[in-house]
């Protein structure tokens, strides 16, 4: 038997426990081979508009992949290491050279992650088509992806992935060398022993919590300031850290050790089995459960938060762009120009057409506002009535003289009450006049421009000022079926330039924070995929190996007369803790982060986070339910066939 | 007196077409209520394979077995679960405790799985440590004390649930001489003041003297049987090692 043939048998005969590794290490070639695809791409690069920011994006986030990969990799082979020293042994102790056994290992390792390489690499050229698809579908483009197989992509793959195969196949070979014959014979006699509890690092656990949730749900002070913002969430961070791990190190084992004092429900049925091996696992499992409930929150909030401003993004655009095409007046000769270029576009009809008269004046308020308000922009309160009518919102303006209504200057979180009772003074130079808020609008009509600071006067004094200050006049258009007028917005832009630090058109801001979002949401979903994969197959290794641990427990269990059926019940409700407990930390951490983020987001944009975070949330739960019903499947043919 | 165990014509064939092995052919075998009683024989004769059978962890290929008045082979799994919780009570030579549980843990775990109440689980638990002086070491683990100390442990969770019928399975095969002593005297008494009825498998003549019935076996097959009656135990022992040394194959464990 040559050493290749053995190392293959070895593969086949542990296919079983390797399985859901190599699913996984399959998977993430596959991803891996996405990214870079599509970062090289041209093809879809040419049809979609932000086309720089996407090859960065894919690249940057290639990287993060790769690096979690290594260490998903590196993390599983020392398991599989751990559980093969005994057979390494035995290989020893039959008279195997040291040499032909690290070789053997080499292989082994070798020849698996070449296995995995060309599937993935195979199954990536099928399915990155797929997946570019469903990139191109989320930006909402048209593009045809052929079936293209980019050269490029499968080298850095192989490179990439070959130097981590290479490594973990040294560290197989290093094994052997690494350590002397009797403890490779003793690596599974080691007895785990029943942690001791300390309450005083449960308590410091649970307050390192209780700190960390507080900082991050407190309200936003008046002044929001850099340096409270690192100050205050590092704190909050570093807190939340910590206290996870001390939570799933003490808390848990101090909380389990409270339920075994009801000693009436303690002993009773098979409770005292499944309390007692938790309570024995558990300081095993801390490390990986802590590093478990803080990766899926990070990938639930980020993926809630991506997912998020996709799902709002044509509301933003609303927000920041709100008519079809804005423009300024430059000249009869010149605004006809745009308005042929819209009359033109018979499909996409022009439903309002509106004047815009603005005035730009110097203003001081009555009070400290933290934002700089000048010029501020006057416009007339029929205008405004007019314009806001023509985008079909309810909100109106009615003025007396010397009145003013402000328009929320948009990515501020300013409410009614901070301009109740003021005024301001609007400097002209014949003189100024003061004028009291006693209303604040939310939705401004033209599209936003540094600083944001607009007010609604009454017609009477507009036309007081236009004598003195002439207006600039905003020519404004609302078409029917705004968000497909691809081909007039470009020819718009083009020709009017930047009016606005935004685009002109709505069309332009709306597919550019689609494509952005969409691509921010596919690599945070992918990238969640692989993170949620990786997560539970670490998981479900550990209790594999848990399992074959714990196959003469629950042979003597079945002796003394526990049915097959209780122990698959009994083996349920563990892998249930085991899987729910890191997955529900997580997911409370993610609220309580996702709950700030969404106060952040909602008061600069103005989203409801609540259906984009709970998809986040049920996908989450749905992928690691999988990994529970295998680990059960699994468990229970080790122990109870 | 009541029949405690009635097996007829066990029969017990591993294998399958062409290479067929039977590790047991037509054993009958009765024990009484009462009774301790001795199974010894070489490797390999199937003392085993026969107590696995009595313990309905394994089933015979034919034949009919009826422990306290209940047939065995017509139990489904379910129902052989709740058998062996209820009316049986294991030894083995590897003690078989629970790692993860302290001692009384260990012990009252069969009560427990029954959802005896928790006054007379305590009661009970109470009982056999002191009936086999295992008090003091009530809450340590099994990794914590002494292979004696692991057996008793094991033999008071076998006992606690009362069982029509104790099963032992080399119970002294791990235990310095001095453990396996006091362990065979705790079997002893148990069956003498407390009437329990206690079936032991065992390679050794000395752990064989303590019986009041030995049966030998080989090749599957009773090959004979011997009665202690009124004779001392050291009588007895010698009539065993006799009877080992005719059976040959056996020879090499008795020293």
């Amino acid at each position: 038997m040559t050493l290749f043939s053995l190392a293959r048998k070895n593969i086949k005969g542990n296919f079983n426990n390797y399985f859901v590794y190599f699913v996984t290490l399959v998977f993430s070639m596959v991803i891996y081979y996405t990214f870079t695809s599509l970062q090289y791409s041209e093809k879809i690069q040419e049809s979609i508009e932000l086309s720089d920011t996407m090859s960065f994006m894919f690249g940057v986030s290639s990287i993060i992949l790769i690096l979690f990969v290594a260490i998903f990799i590196l993390y599983s082979n020392s398991f599989f290491t751990r559980k093969r020293k005994k057979e390494v042994g035995l290989y020893a102790i039959l008279g195997l050279r040291k040499k032909t056994i690290a070789k053997m290992l080499f292989y082994e390792n070798l020849v698996m992650g070449i296995i995995a390489l060309v599937i993935g690499i195979i199954l990536g050229t099928l399915l990155s088509k797929l997946f570019a698809m469903i990139l191109i579908k989320l930006m909402g483009s048209t593009a045809d992806v052929d079936f293209g197989i980019s050269f490029l992509a499968i080298t850095q793959t192989v490179i990439v992935f070959m130097v981590i195969i290479l490594f973990t196949s040294v560290q197989g070979y290093r094994l052997i060398y690494r350590f002397k014959l009797i403890e490779l014979f003793y690596a599974e006699k080691k007895g785990e022993q029943i942690p001791k509890v300390s309450l005083i690092s449960a308590v410091i656990g649970v307050l390192l919590l209780v700190v960390s949730y507080w900082l991050i749900l407190k309200p936003f002070p008046d002044e929001f300031t850099t340096e409270y913002l690192m100050k205050n969430y590092g704190i909050a961070f570093v807190a939340l850290f910590i206290g996870t791990h001390l939570f799933f190190q003490s808390v848990t084992v101090y909380l389990l050790r409270l339920s075994q004092r009801n000693k009436s429900r303690y002993y009773r049925g098979t409770r005292i089995i499944e309390t007692s091996r938790l309570l024995f696992r558990i300081r095993g499992n801390a490390r990986t459960f802590t590093v478990i409930a803080l990766l899926s929150s990070a990938t639930i909030c980020f993926l809630g938060a991506t997912y998020s401003g996709y799902y709002s993004n044509e509301k933003r655009a609303e927000e920041v762009v709100p008519f079809s095409y804005s423009h300024l007046s430059k000249g009869p000769e010149f605004d006809s120009q745009v308005e042929s270029i819209i009359k033109a576009d018979h499909r996409h009809p022009i439903k309002a057409q509106l004047d815009i008269p603005v005035i730009q004046v110097k203003g001081i308020l009555s009070f400290q506002l933290d934002y700089d308000i000048n010029p501020v922009q006057l416009i007339s309160e029929s205008t405004f009535n007019k314009a806001a009518n023509a985008l079909n919102k309810d909100e109106t303006v009615s003025l007396s003289r010397n009145q003013a209504a402000v328009i929320q200057p948009r990515f501020t979180e300013y409410t009614k009450s901070v301009f109740k009772g003021e005024n301001i003074t609007i400097q002209l130079p014949q003189g100024s006049s003061k004028l009291p808020f006693v209303h604040m609008v939310e939705s401004n009509v033209l599209p936003f421009d540094y600083p944001d600071f607009f007010l609604v006067v009454s017609n009477e004094m507009f036309a007081e000022i236009a004598k003195k200050e002439a207006p600039l006049t905003y020519k404004v258009y609302e078409v029917e079926n705004e968000v497909t007028a691809q081909a007039t917005s470009k020819k718009v832009n083009k020709l009017v330039g930047n009016d606005f630090q935004v685009s002109s058109s709505f069309y332009t801001e709306y597919k550019q924070g689609k494509e952005g979002n969409a691509i921010t949401l596919f690599i945070f979903g992918f990238l969640g995929l692989v993170f949620l994969a990786a997560t539970g197959s670490i998981i479900y290794f550990k209790q594999l190996t848990e399992a074959y641990e714990a196959k003469g427990h629950y042979e003597i269990l079945r002796k003394i007369g526990v049915s097959r059926k209780d122990i698959r019940k009994s083996i349920k409700k563990q892998s249930l803790f085991v899987f729910g407990l890191p997955l529900t930390v997580g997911i409370l951490h993610s609220c309580v982060t996702l709950y700030f983020t969404s106060n952040f987001m909602s008061n600069l944009i103005g989203i409801n986070l609540i259906v984009p975070i709970l998809t986040a949330i049920v996908f989450f739960v749905i992928i690691y339910a999988v990994y529970y019903v295998l680990t059960v499947n699994t468990y229970n043919r080790i122990v109870n066939k | 007196m009541n029949i405690v165990v009635e097996a007829k014509q066990i029969k017990k064939v591993y294998g399958a077409k062409g290479n067929v092995f039977s590790a047991l052919e037509d054993i009958d075998l009765t024990v009484m209520e009462g009774e301790f009683v001795g199974i010894m024989g070489p490797s390999g004769a199937g003392k085993s394979t026969l107590l696995n059978i009595l313990a309905t962890i394994d089933e015979p290929t034919t034949g009919n077995i009826v422990v306290d008045g209940i047939n065995l082979t017509k139990m489904n799994e379910e129902q052989l679960s709740a058998f062996r919780r209820d009316k049986l009570g294991f030894l083995f030579q590897d003690y078989n405790l629970l790692d993860t549980l302290t001692v009384k843990e260990n012990i009252i775990l069969p009560l427990a799985l029954a959802k005896l109440n928790i006054k007379e689980l305590e009661r009970r638990a109470d009982e056999v440590a002191d009936k086999f002086g295992i008090r003091d070491i009530l809450n340590k683990y099994p990794y914590q004390i002494s292979g004696g100390q692991k057996q008793r442990t094991a033999a008071s969770r076998a006992i606690i649930s009362k069982p029509s019928l104790i099963l032992a399975d080399e119970p002294t095969g791990a235990l310095d001489s001095k453990s396996a002593t006091d362990l065979l005297e705790s079997l002893k008494d148990l069956n003498e003041q407390d009437k329990a009825t206690i079936l032991m498998v065992t390679h050794d003549a000395y752990a064989a003297s303590y019986c009041n019935r030995v049966l030998f076996i080989k090749d599957g097959k009773i090959f004979t049987e011997l009665v202690k009656g009124k004779r001392s135990r050291k009588e007895f022992f010698n009539k065993v090692l006799d009877v080992l040394s005719a059976l040959g194959g056996g020879a090499n464990d008795v020293i």
